[in-house]
């Protein structure tokens, strides 16, 4: 599904370049659930930005469902990233005078044929994340964790081929960012393609697979023993509140 | 359809910041309400033109005795024009279908019946006077050339002075005494009304101009002579051969000043316009720099709001927006300004002309041209200003935007 052959990006500012990728390459398959892990600074966000046809790589190959993404204009850009792919951002980013419903309908207005049933099919993303009964609520009412429940719905409404999401447990409490990991988890079952960047590890490990970034390569490419079941960490630690 | 989605999203942000959204809209509510106003006095002051035109006669040659320019009345005291002028201007004209009316006024003269007295404007006329300014009796009979020929004593008033002298009896057979001299009355004429500047049409006497000239006045010279023409065409024309023909008589060599002056319709018209033509461009170039002032405010807060607004445009490129949404969506943004603005203009430029037609007393006339004028405009304002924020918000990075 993802096919990735010595990606390199380098960014120039004026006569200073900067190789911020240095030849990466990786295959991710339909279905996988993979954590992308670094520290800051590893390039980690420069190779989700392509992953996600935000950007094009300097030199080699990205090919996302057979479609080879260095050339093409921007409207085929943003076609592929309407249709293909599904974002979860640490900001949530939210449109903050829409309601939850608005902000998940958002992304049909970007397709080719605006969806007859658009409001149906964005009702029905926000049930799926347990937001059945806050449809009309603005960003400013929800809570954090489901602000990002809200826009991983929107990220879903286009049935994109890929998740990607890009910290996003980040700015979320450990129950939050539980719930959100559980939803991942779920979906990846359903057979969604799941790709999480994050930096802390034990986020990381909730996927199947962790690709390590270390200084724009890949250090590491490992399958997790035994990834962590956000579920099951959610029952205990609702379990630990309760013996409190 | 996808486009009036993206151009719905631009619509939407316009209730975001109400108070932005005002002032990125006053340009276009001044401009346009301005431009409303304009228009509407300018519609008005032609009107007024046109109506003045018509007053004076369309086809008509006023030759006045006395020097000056302009349309002024007569002036008391120049004693050179004269009977024999008339009668070479009636020659110049010819033709059976040409009016030449000579005629006398005097003003202020006092004019007595029975215990009753007043100051009236004493007209001495031709039979042909009433044809001459489309003036006729209301009751009784005109002077007639038989009066003109016998200087008889006679007399036809005006609304304002059968009123003031006989009050509701009918006077016609009664005797008036103008100056020193009994005159019985013919008829009264249909009334006029009173003039733009207040003057009292109605207020008038008319005699025969034999005996205006011969019994009242004792005087030989006449205080004007009305033309009135078959054809408008001719106006200009045969205007400027009656003034060689009264330069030759009077020997006058230009530059020496004339003492008369001759006005046409289309000098009436010609002045008129271009008063309200000056008056409309002017007020149109101050419309068109509010709208333009308007449109950089607009441009400017635009960009701001771009700016400010990095994200969601980030965000929505993220979603899949392209380039090219993402410019409808700001522009649409921008003539929806424009277009709300133009319908307050509109509406606050048309409650302005009403009330600054009462309060100034300024002829005020509404039509459609302005509201045409004014969609043209605010989408042309809109456009051109709403293009440079539209393309910055269209070329900012999504990756460089979603920081």
């Amino acid at each position: 599904m993802i096919e990735v052959i010595d990606l390199e990006k380098t960014f120039s500012n004026g006569a200073v370049a900067t190789r911020v990728l240095k030849g990466v390459s990786f295959g991710i398959a339909e279905g996988e659930y993979v954590s992308i892990m670094g520290a800051s600074g590893t390039g980690k966000s420069t190779l989700m930005n392509i992953l996600g046809c935000l950007d094009r790589p300097t030199e080699g190959i990205y090919r996302l469902n057979g479609i080879e993404v260095k050339d093409l204009e921007d409207k085929d850009l943003s076609r592929l990233r309407n249709r293909q792919i599904g974002f979860v951002f640490q900001q949530f980013h939210l449109l903050g005078r829409s309601s939850a419903l608005k902000n998940v309908m958002l992304p049909l207005i970007y397709a080719d044929d605006y969806p007859e049933d658009a409001e149906q099919r964005a009702t029905q993303m926000l049930q799926s994340v347990g937001l059945a009964d806050r449809i009309h609520f603005r960003p400013h009412e929800l809570s954090g964790g489901q602000q990002q429940r809200v826009a991983i719905a929107r990220a879903l409404v286009t049935h994109p081929s890929i998740i990607l999401a890009d910290e996003p447990t980040g700015n979320l409490d450990r129950k939050s960012g539980l719930e959100v990991l559980a939803i991942f988890k779920e979906l990846n079952r359903q057979g969604h393609t799941i790709i999480m960047v994050t930096h802390d590890e034990a986020t990381a490990e909730h996927a199947d697979r962790i690709i390590q970034l270390k200084d724009g390569s890949i250090s590491a490419d490992r399958k997790v023993a035994e990834p962590r079941n956000a579920a099951n960490e959610l029952e205990a630690l609702k379990s630990g509140e309760g013996d409190q | 359809m996808r486009l009036t989605h993206i151009v719905n999203e631009g619509f939407q942000s316009l209730g975001a910041n109400k108070i932005r959204t005002f002032f990125m809209m006053a340009g276009t509510i001044v401009g346009i309400a301005a431009l409303t106003v304009i228009m509407a006095m300018g519609k008005g002051t032609e009107e007024k033109v046109m109506e003045r035109v018509n007053n004076f006669g369309v086809r008509v040659i006023m030759v006045t005795v006395g020097g000056g320019k302009g349309h002024s009345p007569p002036q008391e005291g120049v004693t050179t024009l004269r009977l024999e002028d008339a009668a070479a201007i009636r020659e110049l004209v010819g033709g059976e279908t040409e009016i030449v009316s000579p005629g006398l006024m005097r003003r202020a003269m006092p004019v007595k019946a029975g215990g009753s007295q007043t100051q009236a404007v004493i007209h001495g006329i031709e039979p042909d006077w009433h044809d001459a300014w489309d003036w006729h009796n209301r009751d009784g009979d005109p002077i007639s050339a038989e009066d003109t020929a016998t200087m008889a004593r006679v007399c036809v008033l005006g609304k304002t002075v059968r009123e003031t002298l006989f009050g509701e009896t009918d006077p016609t057979g009664s005797y008036i005494q103008i100056g020193e001299v009994r005159f019985m009355v013919k008829g009264v004429l249909e009334s006029k009304g009173t003039s733009p500047m207040g003057t009292d049409f109605d207020n008038r006497v008319l005699v025969p101009l034999t005996t205006a000239m011969r019994r009242l006045f004792n005087q030989d010279h006449i205080s004007y002579v009305r033309v009135k023409l078959s054809d408008p065409a001719q106006l200009e024309a045969i205007g400027e051969r009656i003034r060689a023909l009264l330069h030759e008589r009077h020997r006058i060599r230009p530059p020496e000043e004339d003492d008369f002056a001759i006005v046409t319709a289309s000098d009436i018209a010609k002045t008129a316009r271009g008063i309200s033509g000056t008056l409309s461009i002017l007020l149109v170039a101050l419309a068109g720099i509010s709208l333009v002032v308007g449109g950089i405010v607009l441009m400017n807060i635009l960009l701001i709001s771009v700016s400010e607004r990095t994200r969601e445009i980030g965000l929505r490129r993220a979603l899949g927006a392209t380039q090219g949404d993402i410019f409808v969506q700001f522009l649409a943004e921008s003539l929806a300004i424009t277009l709300l603005g133009m319908v307050l203009g509109c509406l606050i430029g048309w409650g302005a002309s009403t009330v600054l037609g009462k309060l100034l007393k300024t002829p005020m006339l509404i039509s459609w041209e302005p509201f045409v004028l004014a969609i043209v405009f605010s989408l042309l304002v809109g456009l051109f200003f709403g293009i440079q924020p539209a393309r910055r918000a269209a070329r900012l990075k999504p990756v460089e935007a979603l920081q």
